[in-house]
């Protein structure tokens, strides 16, 4: 099982560095568009976990 | 034979599959939008019926949008005339296909019954008038349409709409696909329903069955009677897509099955319609739904196999310029084109096969009025 | 004889822009939401917090209403082409077609098919099967526009093509020239990158409206913050990409960015103001009063110090002689088309880069047959095609300015948001949460003068330098245009009334309708008390 999701982990990653490379070269602005989305939505994520802790620890739960 | 003949070839028998795949799958949600106000009888029942295609209608739209996108990509020249001549027709067709989306999306979300009974009549209108139009298209274009071109390729109508729309044969053909619509929708709610609904359905479907055979049959006498096309030159099928030159074509009784006297094999085709079609019916009569929809897919097959054979290699014949009618030789894509959307196709309906089918098989099973009306999810 | 009558045109091309912009009303909200979507329910499987389930579900109700129409109005869309403009559809659709089917095929069926079960999944799927499918929505939506924006972008620079002769029409001849035009990939993310504004803002001030009242405060401070972070990135980078697109355009076309620009002499350098007001009057050609800043102008577009750009004068005198060759162009395809001589073809061949404007000239030639035109009236043909070769100057400058200013607005608001929410000081600043509720309506204003000025900017081309507007609709008849029109009228008066009152209806009743519980309150015992008091507000 673990060989088997190893084997599919290299595969994203060898579609990922083609897809890098390829479109990072032809298309530089769809490439920072992926880049750029996969950012933006791990930020906000953050965003939102940083306030559940703020919340946690603070008293007055003021948001 | 040349490269590009051939892609003209593959995408002319692509073309008789999306429009199979329309008929089948948009023809099924469309025949429950047509039977949604007789087989519920009352607002938890509909929207019974309503959740059985929920998860899918969406999907199964996009045939229709494709249909229309492989049309304009594959046949640009056909796309093009075909869609303005039938102007008022298709911007009709078009009313009652924006309809139907926000109708799914919004008649269960608010409680005033003024509100749900217009969106249930808009179900009706958008089930019943896209399928007919649908099949009074495959009608009009039997019977050759008017119009011509001008030297830079500009088209120029001839006749005015109300010719296309109101004549025996293209109602009959609009009453054909209506029937098999009702057949399939019925089909599908029988599948996925239990009684009551399950019973009128049943009911409802046998009747599309009986009513398509009998307009299968006279369709059929029409058509040989009717005055066909036939190419009375050779031409180059791999001739550059244009319709301005290059064709010589007559209009003569009779000759719409010109192809049939040529191929006596083609004749497989409406004995393939006419078997599912009685096939289906007498599965519906033995309660068994899912042979019964499997047997649709036959009669779709038939009926646009029927159509398309009797006018190969025409797509729209012309009355007024019928040097200029538009067929698989001469309004296709560029040869670049075609091969590019051939690999594209190639990569991606296999793929849409799979998670279709896979979507289905994670909404399987029975939907219960009871569950519908405690799922705030749904329709 | 075979006329082209003007009011047809017209009436098509307000068709198109009324549908257009009605289409896009919805789409930006249905590209950024998805990927919202997305986010939120990310977080709830990686904390397993409900709350963010919750958010996601609530949300996605939203969506919901608001994606039907986008999706029935975008019907609309790919029907007009053919309906139309079937000279534009005949023309290019080879080139155009193309793209349009491919989204279909990868993108559209991706995105509808997984929305059913994104919307009717949650209790059938994995929590991680789930969150798959809300990314395959989302970039099923986002790929949709991309393939519509590589078709939109081959229509403002033909690339990837060629016309030829023997069938009267663009034939496509380069797939990765197609995908990789540069007005493709910056206009892309441009609108995408819109639409994360555009549903940002929806979802903060929706947000700031729960907060206002003091319901859901839980809900609505987590979704206020990830909206303001997502929004403040995204500005940023619809700001810089719409630098991207300007600086295209000044390459591809120049028209436009002079337009855009109110620029009706060529700039001199490095002096130059940037305008920021002016009354631009395309009858006299001039602006009426004109408010600058000094210095700008040339290094916002050439992005250096020295480079001149050509005004609209110019740019009229220099289409003069192609106007003449684009004559002889016309005139010597219609002579090959109908008699197929060589020496047709080597005259058509030596003024092909001119055809486009041959056909503009069609408007002002007699009996509208450029083939024809005798050596005196040759001159007063080209005299009056001239001034056609302009888009509208106000429209284009006004509707670029709007979008800017809204833009610069979003930036602020965004920044000042994502501040006050991460001090959690959101509560204590009433104005600014007023200010997000009203702006909502805002970004979508934003991208309707986007597309304004895009569309506008490219006239009186449909395919820009090769096929003119009016040459490309459909023949039909006025009573035609009339009975589309009135319903289209009709039908989306009665869907945007349909669709606000649910969305009114939705918002008001807050995420609570989702009778899901709060399995997680035992850990956090604030989610309980919080969460339990506004349930009894309604």
């Amino acid at each position: 099982m673990s060989l088997f999701r190893m084997a599919g982990l290299a595969i994203v990653l060898v579609v990922s560095l083609l897809f890098a490379v390829f479109v990072g070269d032809q298309g530089p602005w769809y490439f920072a568009w992926v880049i750029g989305t996969v950012m933006i939505i791990l930020i906000s994520g953050a965003g939102a976990i940083l306030l559940d802790s703020q919340l946690d620890s603070s008293p007055d739960n003021e948001v | 034979m040349e490269l590009y003949a051939i892609l003209k070839l593959i995408w002319a028998a692509l073309l008789c599959v999306l429009f199979i795949g329309l008929g089948l799958m948009v023809g099924m949600d469309m025949g429950v939008g047509t039977l949604l106000r007789f087989v519920g009888r009352n607002d938890g029942e509909r929207r019974t019926a309503l959740n059985i295609i929920g998860p899918h209608w969406d999907g199964n739209q996009v045939w229709f949008i494709l249909g229309g996108g492989a049309i304009f990509a594959a046949f640009p020249t056909l796309y093009a005339t075909s869609f303005s001549v039938f102007y008022v027709v298709m911007i009709l067709l078009l009313f009652s296909m924006i309809l139907r989306p926000v109708a799914f999306e919004y008649r269960s979300k608010a409680d005033s019954k003024l509100w749900r009974a217009s969106w249930d009549w808009v179900f009706l209108i958008s089930g019943f008038l896209p399928m007919f139009i649908y099949g009074a298209a495959f009608g009009n274009i039997l019977e050759g349409v008017g119009y011509h071109f001008g030297w830079n390729g500009q088209y120029y109508q001839d006749s005015s709409f109300f010719s296309y729309l109101l004549n025996p044969f293209v109602i009959l053909c609009g009453l054909m696909s209506v029937s098999l619509s009702v057949y399939q929708g019925g089909v599908m709610l029988m599948i996925r329903s239990e009684d009551p609904i399950y019973g009128r359905a049943r009911t409802y479907a046998q009747r599309g069955g009986i009513l398509a055979i009998i307009l299968f049959a006279v369709g059929g006498l029409f058509i040989s009677r009717m005055k066909g096309f036939v190419l009375t030159a050779p031409v180059d099928p791999a001739m550059p897509a244009n319709p301005l030159h290059g064709q010589e074509v007559a209009q003569i009784a009779g000759a719409w099955l010109h192809n049939y006297a040529v191929h006596p094999a083609l004749w497989l085709l409406p004995v393939l319609g006419f078997a599912c079609m009685v096939l289906g019916v007498l599965a519906v009569r033995a309660h068994n739904g899912g042979l019964a929809w499997w047997v649709g897919l036959g009669s779709w097959i038939g009926t646009i196999g029927t159509v398309g054979a009797a006018m190969f290699p025409f797509l729209m014949p012309s009355t007024t310029a019928p040097n200029q009618s538009l067929t698989i030789w001469n309004s296709t894509a560029s040869a670049y084109g075609l091969s590019c959307m051939l690999v594209v196709a190639l990569i991606f309906v296999p793929l849409i096969l799979c998670y279709t089918s896979w979507c289905y098989y994670v909404m399987r099973g029975k939907v219960r009025t009871a569950d519908i009306i405690h799922d705030s999810h749904s329709y | 004889m075979d006329i082209i009558n003007p009011t047809v045109v017209d009436l098509s091309r307000f068709q198109f822009a009324l549908t257009a912009l009605y289409h896009f009303m919805f789409v930006p909200l249905t590209l950024g939401l998805t990927f919202m979507l997305a986010a939120m329910e990310t977080v709830y499987v990686v904390t397993g917090r409900k709350i963010y389930k919750e958010m996601a579900q609530f949300w996605g109700k939203l969506f919901g209403i608001n994606f039907a129409i986008g999706v029935a109005t975008g019907l609309t869309m790919e029907f007009e082409f053919g309906t139309n403009w079937s000279m534009y559809s005949r023309f290019f659709g080879d080139m155009f077609g193309t793209p349009l089917a491919i989204e279909g095929l990868m993108a559209f069926f991706m995105e509808s098919t997984f929305v059913g079960l994104m919307f009717f999944g949650w209790d059938r799927l994995s929590k991680q099967a789930h969150l798959a499918i809300t990314y395959l929505v989302a970039l099923g939506s986002n790929l949709s526009a991309l393939w519509i924006l590589i078709a939109n972008a081959s229509m403002n620079v033909p690339e990837g093509g060629h016309f030829d002769p023997e069938t009267m029409r663009m034939q496509f001849d380069s797939f990765v020239h197609v995908i990789f035009n540069p007005d493709a990939q910056s206009k892309f993310v441009h609108t995408s990158v819109a639409g994360y504004v555009s549903a940002a803002l929806f979802v903060m001030g929706i947000s700031a409206f729960y907060l206002l009242r003091g319901q859901h405060k839980q809900f609505a401070a987590r979704s206020f913050r990830m909206a303001a972070l997502f929004g403040i990135i995204s500005t940023v980078a619809v700001i810089t990409l719409g630098d991207v697109l300007g600086r295209m355009d000044y390459e591809k076309q120049p028209t436009k960015i002079a337009a855009i620009e109110g620029l009706w002499h060529t700039s001199k350098p490095p002096y130059e103001p940037w305008i920021l007001a002016a009354l631009p009057d395309d009858a006299k050609q001039e602006n009426h009063f004109e408010i600058g800043v000094p210095f700008v102008l040339t290094p916002l577009i050439a992005h250096d110090f020295n480079t001149p750009i050509t005004g609209l004068h110019e740019l009229e005198d220099a289409a003069g002689p192609r106007i003449q060759s684009g004559i002889e162009a016309v005139s010597a395809l219609r002579r090959y088309g109908e008699t197929h001589q060589q020496a047709d073809l080597d005259i058509f061949r030596a003024h092909e880069e001119d055809m486009g404007y041959g056909f503009l000239a069609t408007r002002h030639a007699p009996n509208q047959d450029v083939t024809n035109i005798s050596a005196e009236a040759l001159p007063k043909v080209i005299e009056e095609t001239k001034p056609d070769i302009l888009p509208n100057v106000f429209v284009t400058f006004w509707a670029f300015r709007l979008m800017v200013f809204l833009a610069l607005y979003f930036f602020a608001l965004f920044a000042i948001s994502s501040y006050v929410s991460l001090k959690n000081k959101l509560e204590r600043n009433k104005l600014l949460l007023r200010l997000c509720l009203w702006s909502i309506p805002l970004p979508i204003l934003a991208t309707e003068f986007g597309w304004i000025t895009a569309e506008a900017g490219r006239q009186p081309w449909t395919v820009f330098n090769k096929l003119p507007t009016f040459l490309s609709s459909s023949t039909h008849s006025v009573s035609y245009m009339v009975f589309s029109l009135a319903g289209f009228t009709l039908l989306y008066s009665i869907f945007i009334a349909a669709e606000l009152y649910l969305m009114f209806k939705f918002a008001r009743l807050g995420p609570e309708a989702h009778d899901a519980p709060h399995d997680d309150a035992t850990q956090h015992p604030h989610l309980t008390a919080v969460s339990s008091t506004p349930s009894a507000a309604h």
